[in-house]
């Protein structure tokens, strides 16, 4: 807000005003008087229309109405027969009419002229004042980036040291004493090292999730039905012994970055895979809904333990989980990562579900524009 | 082993005697850790490259290979790197760094210095082990190292 004002400054101060009102018809005056003694009659009107506009349009109406005033007065003592006298015949009336309906509509002008100017300058000083804040908000942005990026170096690396050190003198201590410990001892250095797995999981978790928040996206157009063959290739590992029906509907293309996609997809498949496990025969669709014209929808649904819709609102925070570890093993960290690459494609994810009676996730992106769509 | 006979001498630059304890167990189950000398910063490392301080006795054979780890005390890892490749005896040691950084100006330098390899230390702890073990194996047994190592 400190920065110096828009270059075509206008005049300020009240005497500038009316001093500039003033000068500019003396000037006009001078120049009719010119005009006269080079024997070109009848020019007097102008230089005065102009001082007028010109009063008008550097120094606002009341100055205009000074300067049409002393204009006038000019005009009627030194050019309008009788001269010298302010008095005027009713022949001059006409003439006096038409300068005052010019001089009226000059000022009109540069009236309107002037206020939408200073807007203009004015909105522009309002955007170069925002430009300015935000190139502040970027740089400060950036710096928190790059905090975030080494705290998350720090994280993975100099944390990650003594959870090493921890497993593997864990590890070291259950080869050492293995034979000779009961079975409770055991039991401990198991949960041990369990611990510091699970913690390590965690760590690598929280990493690539925030790694999703900062990496650039990279659209392109998708064939989801492509994605989707190797989100299921990538889950095979997972459904080897398993009887799961695949059903898998005809899909729409996706205007997004491909491998942030596929994350969303092998998450929601791998989801419905691990919770239909208790089910002697898994149903496992994946399809796409109709949305509301602008946009696509994508649904996985299963027929798996389904969940509480009370908690529904749970389900996509960081580390949250509806299940016990021994039920169903995982971080939480997988819908937080769908909602957030869905969130980071303009789209919505939601889900609906009953206790064991499966469920299905959404999400949505809005319809790419252009040609890039071919549905 | 069978060939123990030719075992070559592994200088570890290591800081942290927890990484040192873990990579010396490692070592141990492929009999190795005996020809293992622990520096635990650059300076100590250079004093034994050049038999110098509590290394003035030793023999003058430079080792088979170096594990370097970059983030040292005192003398870091990529200075003791540039000493040794500008410093005609030393310079045909292999090197290999060792380190947790995984950033890519750490790696250019690296190599713009002739190191021979460059290790991101695993953060799981079976991985290390195996890295280290690896490392181990090829460095001191695999690889025929430059004339004037140590080897037995």
């Amino acid at each position: 807000m400190t920065r110096p004002k828009l270059q075509l400054q206008f005049v300020r101060s009240p005497v500038q005003r009316y001093g500039l009102a003033v000068v500019s018809v003396a000037i006009a005056l001078g120049t009719a008087f010119l005009l006269e003694r080079h024997s070109i009659g009848g020019l007097a009107d102008p230089p005065f229309l102009f001082a007028i506009a010109i009063a008008v349009w550097y120094a606002g109406l009341g100055p205009g109405i000074v300067a049409f005033v002393l204009s006038f007065l000019a005009l009627d003592y030194f050019f309008i027969p009788p001269i010298y006298s302010f008095g005027m015949t009713s022949e001059d009336i006409p003439h006096f009419a038409i300068f005052m309906l010019f001089a009226s509509l000059v000022a009109w002008f540069a009236a309107i002229r002037r206020r939408v100017e200073g807007e203009l300058l004015k909105s522009r000083d309002e955007l170069q004042n925002l430009n300015q804040e935000l190139a502040k908000r970027s740089t400060d942005l950036e710096s928190i980036n790059k905090e975030l990026e080494a705290f998350a170096y720090s994280i993975s690396h100099d944390l990650r040291a003594p959870l090493r050190h921890m497993a593997g003198y864990t590890e070291l201590l259950q080869k050492r004493t293995s034979s000779g410990l009961d079975e409770k001892s055991n039991h401990y250095i198991r949960m041990m090292l369990e611990s510091a797995k699970r913690m390590g999981d965690l760590i690598d978790d929280l990493l690539a999730f925030s790694r999703i928040g900062r990496a650039e996206t990279q659209k392109n157009l998708i064939h989801l039905a492509q994605l989707v063959k190797e989100a299921l290739s990538e889950v095979q590992e997972d459904t080897e012994g398993r009887n799961i029906a695949w059903k898998i509907g005809t899909l729409p293309d996706f205007y997004g970055d491909r491998s942030m996609l596929r994350l969303v997809l092998v998450n929601l498949i791998s989801n419905a895979v691990k919770f239909t496990r208790t089910r002697p025969q898994a149903e496992i669709e994946i399809g796409s809904a109709n949305g509301n014209g602008d946009e696509l929808i994508v649904f996985v649904r299963d027929n798996g333990v389904g969940f509480d819709m009370k908690y529904v609102n749970k389900l996509f925070g960081v580390f949250q989980r509806l299940h016990q570890a021994s039920e169903f093993e995982g971080t939480g960290i997988g819908l937080a990562t769908v909602q957030r690459i869905i969130h980071r494609h303009g789209g919505r994810v939601w889900a609906e579900g009953e206790i064991d009676s499966g469920a299905t996730f959404y999400f949505s992106a809005p319809k790419p524009q252009g040609d890039l769509w071919k549905a | 082993m069978e060939s123990v006979n030719k075992l070559g001498r592994i200088l570890m630059v290591e800081d942290d005697p927890k990484d040192v304890e873990l990579s010396l167990t490692a070592l141990e189950e492929y009999n190795l850790a005996n020809e293992v000398v622990v520096a635990s910063n650059g300076e100590q490392a250079l004093d034994y490259l050049y038999c110098r301080g509590e290394y003035k006795t030793r023999s003058t054979e430079n080792p088979a290979v170096m594990l370097l780890d970059l983030k040292l005390p005192k003398v870091d890892g990529l200075e003791v790197l540039k000493q040794i490749r500008s410093d005609e005896k030393l310079r045909l040691i292999p090197v290999v760094v060792l380190t947790s950084s995984k950033e890519e100006k750490d790696m250019v330098a690296s190599y713009k210095l002739g190191v021979n390899a460059y290790v991101v230390k695993p953060v799981d702890f079976h991985e290390f082990v195996n890295a280290i073990k690896e490392l181990g194996v090829f460095w001191a047994v695999i690889n025929e190292p430059p004339p004037g190592s140590v080897r037995k």
